[in-house]
């Protein structure tokens, strides 16, 4: 028998004014468990997280924590821990009585409060800076103290408001492993709220990718990198070359063809879609193999050609090349692991499997 | 060459101008305190040969003005403290919904200033006739809040806009109720915008002229008043001692608010993001 979940969102609506924020969405999370809500501004994310937390009432559908109803709920009767964007600790009140505060309005023992204030700055490793004001703390050890505010109380539920986008990129990384780490040793039940990628895989044992209030696709991080249910959610997780064609002979099995707007003709994997349909296809660019024009051996896949160097970005861990091709100018990523680099100019062959072909029905295209 | 001299020339007008305008706020206010220390019982010429607090004293003995004093402070806490209660709640409630005309109602708490006060003086004078309300106090006690208001209401305002909604929604989610959260956190970091408009609200009532003249009588009157009609009855220079002390009160407000913006600033960036 699945485990009860902590919260559970069946068909949930709500509207502002004409505009449906959050149009019909259920989703569930269990115990430990932490879930990205991933898409881009607009796309309801954080009307989703607002009524989790209380702060909005579902038009329709049921919010269910712990299998108790929300619905009319005031944010203080939920037992939720909310950690703000931008932390929103309270500059009149040192860092202690910030992480004290949740405690004090659940009536804590005096002794007990410091007890666990102490116990909470430990856990984000900031022992000492009680008595400072939060505005005298660098960006990452207000986020911390945001944290240890948030969990002091132990909420049934902990909900993170695009938690790194404040920081900068070295200090994201950092934290987000902390992050991890301590929700882990908590044993937290969490959801992120993301407009980033990079937060969801790294944060999420789960990921929901949102677009227009409604939920494209949920699963696993890799799964939805690796399978993205639709062009929108390909797009948006991760990056990929975009080429326009018909599909074609899709009746003949685990194959079929694409045929490029230039005429080139592509192996992919069965999409499943009628001959003959408009389609977007994506290729991701770490997938595409590159080598010298007689290096058969090296370039792998179904799909192979000739193609020229145009230019080529070094970014340490990792080299992009930019590469024309009878395709159209395509993006290739290679990793630096002593592979041969490539400079510009100089002639290529590339490759790329069928199977690593997203294929889609072009999203300009009547369904 | 010409077109620096031009510059040179134009930024010593723009000196010059300044330096008039200074000249001319400061010249009333310099003679009046002089005259104030005048050891002379006539108005002679300036400057006075001697300094005395001898119109000081005459000031502190004269029980029409130290009534008029003792209603005038009397009559300035009780308005501020009536205008400062219903403008930190007519701001929180603005502040709190939206809805359509949410600006026009904001102009409209704001009217007192746009009025002449002669006006509202005149205009609640024959109201409250019509209504029954005789008392002296009463009456004065209305239009001070009338004019008071707007100032409490406006400082209420900008302090709680400038406080995110995020705060309130963290004391909230960490178990405050809405009334313990803005005790807890939205009154704190709007206290030093309310306070200003406390003070302000405070001088203004302490000055006012125009609206306290229309709703005055004969056993309850203002500072202010009983300077102008002891004026017109026989000139003598405790007036000038009175218009020193009423200046000194104002300069230790403006003192008391510039330590607390001070403060504020101090305190730096977070209190009003």
């Amino acid at each position: 028998m699945p485990a009860e979940p902590i919260i559970r969102f069946d068909s949930v609506t709500k509207s502002f004014g004409a505009l449906a924020a959050v149009d019909g969405i259920s989703f569930a999370a269990v115990a430990g468990e932490t879930i990205a809500l991933l898409g881009p501004s607009g796309c309801g994310k954080t009307t989703t997280l607002r009524l989790i937390a209380g702060f909005e009432d579902p038009d329709r559908g049921t919010i269910e924590i712990a299998g108790e109803s929300m619905i009319g709920k005031r944010p203080y009767e939920r037992n939720v821990g909310l950690l703000f964007q931008h932390y929103a600790l309270f500059p009149h009140m040192t860092v202690a009585e910030n992480i004290a505060y949740g405690l004090r309005h659940r009536h804590w023992p005096k002794a007990e409060i410091a007890t666990r204030t102490t116990e909470m700055l430990r856990l984000v490793q900031l022992d000492g800076f009680g008595p400072r004001r939060p505005q005298q703390l660098s960006g990452g050890q207000q986020q911390r103290v945001a944290l240890a505010r948030v969990l002091a109380t132990k909420p049934r539920l902990v909900l993170l408001d695009e938690p790194l986008s404040a920081l900068d990129a070295k200090l994201r990384e950092e934290l987000r492993l902390e992050l991890k780490q301590i929700l882990a040793a908590t044993g937290s039940t969490t959801i992120v709220v993301t407009h980033d990628q990079d937060e969801a895989m790294g944060l999420a044992d789960r990921i929901i990718v949102m677009n227009r209030g409604r939920i494209e696709q949920q699963g696993a991080p890799a799964e939805i990198y690796a399978k993205p249910a639709s062009r929108f959610v390909a797009s948006f997780m991760g990056r990929s070359n975009w080429l326009d064609g018909t599909a074609k002979a899709t009746h003949r099995g685990p194959f079929a063809n694409v045929v490029l707007d230039n005429g080139l003709i592509l192996n992919i994997a069965n999409p499943g879609l009628a001959d003959d349909t408009p389609v977007s296809l994506g290729i991701r660019p770490e997938r595409i193999t590159l080598g010298q024009p007689a290096d058969e051996d090296r370039v792998t896949g179904a799909n192979q050609f000739g193609g020229q160097i145009l230019g080529v970005t070094d970014m340490g861990a990792e080299t992009h090349y930019r590469v024309t091709s009878p395709a159209g100018p395509l993006t290739v990523v290679r990793p630096n692991s002593g592979e041969h680099r490539f400079t510009a100019g100089e002639p290529v062959r590339l490759g790329f499997c069928a199977e690593d072909c997203l294929v889609f029905p072009h999203p300009a295209a009547p369904r | 060459m010409t077109p620096r001299r031009a510059d040179d020339i134009i930024r010593f007008l723009c000196k010059l101008m300044n330096c008039a305008i200074v000249l001319f706020l400061l010249t009333p206010i310099i003679v009046t305190t002089l005259m104030a220390f005048d050891a002379r019982d006539y108005l002679g010429p300036l400057p006075p040969p001697a300094l005395s607090f001898r119109w000081f004293t005459a000031f502190f003995s004269d029980s029409y003005f130290l009534k008029g004093l003792a209603i005038s402070l009397k009559l300035a806490a009780c308005s501020v403290a009536i205008s400062l209660t219903a403008g930190i709640a007519t701001a929180y409630a603005t502040d709190q919904t939206t809805f359509r005309g949410k600006d026009a109602l904001i102009a409209f708490f704001l009217s007192p200033l746009v009025v002449p006060p002669v006006v509202t003086g005149f205009a609640l004078l024959l109201f409250l006739s019509k209504i029954g309300v005789i008392d002296g106090f009463a009456r004065l006690l209305c239009g001070h809040i009338i004019i008071t208001i707007p100032y409490t209401i406006r400082a209420t305002l900008a302090a709680l806009s400038g406080i995110d909604r995020s705060y309130t929604e963290a004391a909230l989610i960490l178990g405050a109720t809405k009334r313990r959260a803005f005790w807890d956190v939205t009154f704190p970091l709007a206290r030093t915008g309310i306070i200003s408009g406390a003070i302000f609200a405070f001088a203004i009532s302490m000055d006012d002229v125009a609206v306290s003249i229309m709703l005055t009588d004969a056993k309850t009157y203002t500072l202010p008043i009983a300077l102008i009609s002891s004026m017109r009855a026989n000139f003598d220079l405790s007036i000038a001692a009175a218009s020193v002390m009423l200046m000194a009160m104002t300069v230790l407000l403006i003192v008391i608010l510039e330590k607390l913006i001070g403060l504020n600033r101090a305190i730096g960036q977070g209190v009003f993001r």
